[in-house]
């Protein structure tokens, strides 16, 4: 999947990494997603935190500062209840996408 | 969205600016350790980090669009700014200001008229299901009825229509103690005149009334004639001051007990279309309270023949009108003709018709087309106004080009300058709005005056709906409108040329204003048209003698009998006739000019003419009457006080009667029959009066006759008394009020006013329609003025260099002048061009509203063809003057 293709699946994609890994700073989601993605996808710095701040503004996330490993202050973030459920719908529908795409491209 | 902490969180930006920019350092940070790392200088590390993040003060920006609503805080900038840029220039904000709420406020008055006589329903639940019943074609033959024919029914038809369950989940009756009020008092108080009804038992639950105090009628009520009132809110508030100590006491009605039992909640004023009920009372059948005020004769309620009862009902839901039509025309049929011969060809002929009950056109005769008519003329004076609002927003943006330019090119947005543009002309439309909403609201209030609608005519939701959508779309419109000139400015271009001599903002200009001459036009023949008619009704020639003549109505407090009434008549009379300053003194049922009339058809020597062959006209009069009124006698003698109930029955009839009926023979001595009446003797035509007005000024003449009200069996409950005197009608009426007193200090002169005042009075309404369409007329003039003034000034303005250039080389400043003019000339003579047609088709529709005048009136098409010549001639002259005057070295240096 190129870049620009990520718009869409970026919540989702900030969600679950949130979901797996629980507290996580921005920088830390960019490269767990490049990890777990075996650098498959990357993501755009300029877009994380807009997003971050929109779910944020939404109550999906919370977000506290705290010290990381290596003693620096950054933002961290975690999933809220309603997060949770917002992660349920969104990989429902991603799915449901994604079933709906191979249909197609297999379509004889 | 959590859109209120969003906009909250405005209000604290630099703290959440401080935030956001630390989390993003830390970002940053954490990616150039991480390259440290891995291997990179620190240089490299922090700058790779950099690379990969983009432009902070953009992300920094769209981070905190998602904290806050900062779209908001633009906007609020911008009005800002639109309001410094207005306050530069105050006359042209003053200009569209007031313009727009000329517009606007016009628009909205007339509309809000339109409203109330066309769209309004009864403030009562599921209005829509309210019906009136009307006969259009009017009662059976030989049924007699109030007056007003189509909307009357009778008890029988109404008892046999309130049996039905289908159509109707209720049928409500009602009907008037007067053609006008009655006389009222509580306790010790003087008499009042106030307006009642009686109606059936369900009136109030059958419309959903509820009472602010009290109860509402029963049905055990409607059948006892209990004697219960319930007043009106607003009557109660009024007269009691909203005393709740009314409730159980005594409200004598024509001197009858009632008690007090209800208040019936606020805000309703009765079913009478534009008129507002002060009082209600069961049905009654007491011969003081004959509805209608009808004198105690033998048609009583409860008489079959007597088609005195109004009727509303409310539809069983998801019946439609036309159903419920259908369901009931037969037994309507059945009861209307029960108790008359008929023939089945006739009782098929009656027909049932439903009318929503919405507006003032339910019942009673309130044109609609008029008040449409007014909605169509304050439409075009909003359309000019709109446009001419336009333009100048157009040239002033057109002047300002340069500058959009310039900031353009120094990297403004397009978007922001548009909504810079949206916001000057919101700003602009409203305070025109608001003002136009100020401006109507006063004007309504003179508006239902003049219309005597005691409802009131108060602008309501559906006009603030209204008037906020032409607001909101002019608003469109003008931050449309500049947005080809403003934003299509093409940077470099503008920016090079020094003052331009470009013309093409110009042309479509002079197209807007062509057409608005049109309109213009259109709206002078319309106000020429209505003024004219105005004039024609101030001119007719009335058949008698205006100047001097007062009336008054009287009402015998009951019980007189009919014998007793006559003389108190006479009695009356003569203690009038005594009096200084009184010439002489007469009577008459129906007031001459109030739109009331007795109406037969004539048997003339034992031959019946029906109504459809020969109308004819009746009023029941005095002695000296001819003389008292000044009508011209042709043959014969006046009616006189030896013509006594005893006496041989005698009869005056008018020219028109003798022409149709007895041409070519001399009328006196014929015998006329009443229909109503058949088998009393005939009355003996002994006079011929000049034919004169008799219910407004604007009817046809009619056959008439005049019938001694002596000699008419049963004697008037009411009587208009009409007084000759010398001078001042009015003055006289002190001395009038006192003669009166000694009689019966207890009785109340009944719209004591001049005779003239009373014809006057029947064109109202014309004359209302001819001074708001002169002021519509003008109001378009005005704007039309504004306009091309404005535009030949700016034209003007531009070719100053032009101009200079011409007079170097030897034009002279009367061909400068004829340059100017001729560019205002032919854009007035295209537009009368346009406008001539536009004109015909408006005057064609406003046929109706005209008087003793074709609508392609000659006289009146001149008038606007003048008007809007001189229109033309004078908004050009003054900028023709001027670039005239323009001294041709300055204008050339000036560059």
């Amino acid at each position: 999947m190129a870049r620009n293709d990520l718009q869409g699946s970026l919540d989702l994609l900030v969600l679950k990494t949130l979901s797996q890994r629980g507290q996580l700073h921005g920088y830390g989601i960019v490269l767990h997603i490049q990890r777990a993605s075996d650098e498959l996808l990357q993501v755009e710095e300029g877009s994380l935190y807009p997003a971050l701040h929109r779910m944020e503004q939404s109550r999906w996330v919370a977000s506290e500062w705290s010290l990381t490993e290596t003693g620096r202050r950054a933002k961290y973030y975690r999933l809220t209840a309603a997060g949770r459920r917002e992660l349920e719908a969104a990989e429902c529908s991603f799915e449901q996408l994604v079933k709906g795409v191979r249909a197609i491209l297999r379509y004889a | 969205m959590p859109t209120l902490r969003r906009i909250l969180n405005l209000f604290t930006r630099d703290r959440i600016d401080r935030d956001i920019d630390a989390e993003l350092q830390a970002h940053l940070d954490l990616r150039a350790d991480d390259n440290l790392a891995a291997g990179m200088t620190p240089e490299q590390a922090r700058r790779d980090a950099r690379l990969r993040f983009g432009n902070p003060v953009v992300l920094r920006e769209r981070t905190f669009g998602a904290d806050a609503a900062p779209g908001l805080e633009r906007l609020a900038a911008d009005l800002r700014y639109a309001l410094r840029r207005l306050r530069k220039s105050p006359l042209f904000a003053t200009i569209t200001i007031l313009t727009l709420a000329l517009g606007i406020g016009a628009t909205t008055a007339v509309f809000s008229a339109m409203n109330a006589v066309l769209l309004r329903r009864l403030p009562v639940p599921d209005p829509q299901q309210l019906v009136y019943l009307m006969v259009p074609d009017g009662q059976p033959y030989g049924a007699s009825n109030t007056g007003d024919s189509d909307s009357s029914f009778s008890v029988p038809v109404f008892a046999a229509l309130r049996q039905d369950r289908r159509a109707f989940s209720d049928l409500m009756a009602f009907a008037p103690l007067s053609t006008d009020k009655v006389d009222v008092r509580t306790g010790n108080d003087l008499p009042e005149q106030a307006s009642g009804e009686m109606v059936s038992g369900n009136y109030f639950s059958g419309l959903g009334v509820s009472m602010a105090r009290g109860r509402a009628f029963t049905m055990a009520d409607e059948n006892q004639h209990a004697a219960f009132a319930i007043l009106n809110y607003s009557y109660w508030t009024r007269r009691f001051s909203r005393d709740p100590s009314i409730l159980g006491q005594t409200l004598f009605i024509k001197g009858i007990p009632f008690t007090i039992i209800g208040i019936a909640s606020e805000n309703f004023p009765g079913v009478e279309p534009g008129s507002v009920t002060d009082f209600w009372i069961p049905l009654q059948r007491r011969v003081e309270l004959n509805p209608w005020g009808n004198g105690p004769d033998a048609s009583l309620y409860g008489s079959p023949d007597w088609w005195c009862l109004r009727l509303i009902a409310r539809l069983v839901p998801g019946v439609t009108p036309q159903q419920a039509v259908a369901e009931l025309t037969p037994a309507f049929r059945a009861a209307a003709f029960a108790d008359l011969q008929s023939s089945q060809a006739e009782q098929d002929k009656l027909k049932l018709v439903l009318a929503s009950a919405r507006g003032l056109q339910g019942i009673g005769d309130y044109d609609p087309d008029p008040i449409r008519i007014l909605m169509a003329l304050v439409a075009l004076v909003l359309l000019i106004a709109c446009s001419n609002v336009a333009m100048l927003i157009v040239a002033r943006n057109a002047s300002r080009q340069r500058d959009f330019s310039l900031r353009m090119a120094l990297g403004a947005q397009r978007s922001s300058l548009l909504r810079q543009l949206f916001a000057e002309s919101g700003l602009l439309v409203a305070a025109g709005a608001s003002l136009g909403w100020l401006f109507a609201l006063a004007a309504t209030r003179a508006l239902a005056t003049w219309f005597r609608v005691e409802t009131g005519l108060a602008p309501d939701r559906g006009v603030l709906l209204f008037t906020t959508t032409i607001s909101i779309l002019a608003a469109l419109v003008f931050g449309l409108a500049p947005l080809r000139t403003a934003t299509r400015a093409p940077v470099t271009g503008t920016l090079r040329s020094t003052s331009g001599t470009s013309s093409h903002g110009g042309r479509s200009g002079a197209v807007v204003l062509t057409l608005q001459v049109a309109l213009c036009f259109t709206l002078l023949t319309a106000a020429g048209l209505l003024l004219r008619t105005l004039l024609n009704y101030e001119r007719t020639n009335l058949g008698m003698r205006m100047e001097g003549l007062l009336v008054f109505g009287i009402t015998p407090q009951q019980p007189y009998s009919s014998k007793e009434r006559l003389a108190f008549y006479g009695d009356l009379l003569d203690r009038l006739q005594a009096l200084p300053g009184v010439e002489s003194a007469t009577m008459m049922v129906d007031r001459l000019g109030s739109g009331w009339s007795e109406n037969d058809s004539p048997t003339l020597d034992g031959v019946t003419h029906t109504w459809e062959e020969i109308p004819l006209r009746a009023n029941v009069v005095g002695p000296h009457y001819l003389h008292t009124l000044g009508v011209p006698l042709l043959a014969g003698r006046d009616i006189l006080d030896s013509d006594t109930p005893t006496s041989p029955r005698v009869a005056i009839v008018n020219q028109t009667f003798v022409r149709k009926l007895l041409p070519n023979t001399n009328p006196l001595g014929h015998r006329l029959g009443k229909l109503d009446d058949p088998k009393a003797p005939p009355f003996t035509i002994i006079g011929v009066a000049k034919d004169s007005k008799y219910r407004s000024v604007d009817e046809r003449p009619r056959a008439m006759a005049y019938y001694p009200v002596t000699q008419m069996g049963d004697a008037p409950a009411t009587m208009q008394i009409e007084l000759r005197v010398h001078g001042d009608p009015l003055a006289l009426l002190p001395t009038v009020v006192q003669a009166v007193r000694v009689i019966d200090a207890n009785l109340p002169l009944e719209k004591p006013m001049t005779q003239a005042a009373v014809f006057e009075d029947s064109f109202s309404d014309q004359r209302l329609f001819a001074r708001l369409s002169l002021f519509f007329g003008l109001l378009a003039a005005l704007l039309v003025a504004i306009g091309l003034y404005g535009m030949l000034s700016y034209r003007i303005s531009r070719r100053t260099t032009e101009i200079g250039v011409r007079m170097a080389l030897g034009a002279r400043r009367r061909q400068i002048l004829a340059m100017v003019l001729r560019e205002a000339v032919r854009i007035t003579a295209i537009g009368i061009a346009i406008g001539v047609p536009l004109a015909l088709l408006a005057s064609h529709f406003m046929g109706s509203m005209l008087f003793g005048l074709e609508p392609t009136d000659k006289p009146a098409l001149f008038a606007a063809l003048l008007g809007i010549l001189a229109v033309g001639l004078a908004a050009g002259y003054i900028p023709a003057h001027r670039a005239a005057s323009i001294d041709p070295m300055r204008a050339l240096r000036s560059e």
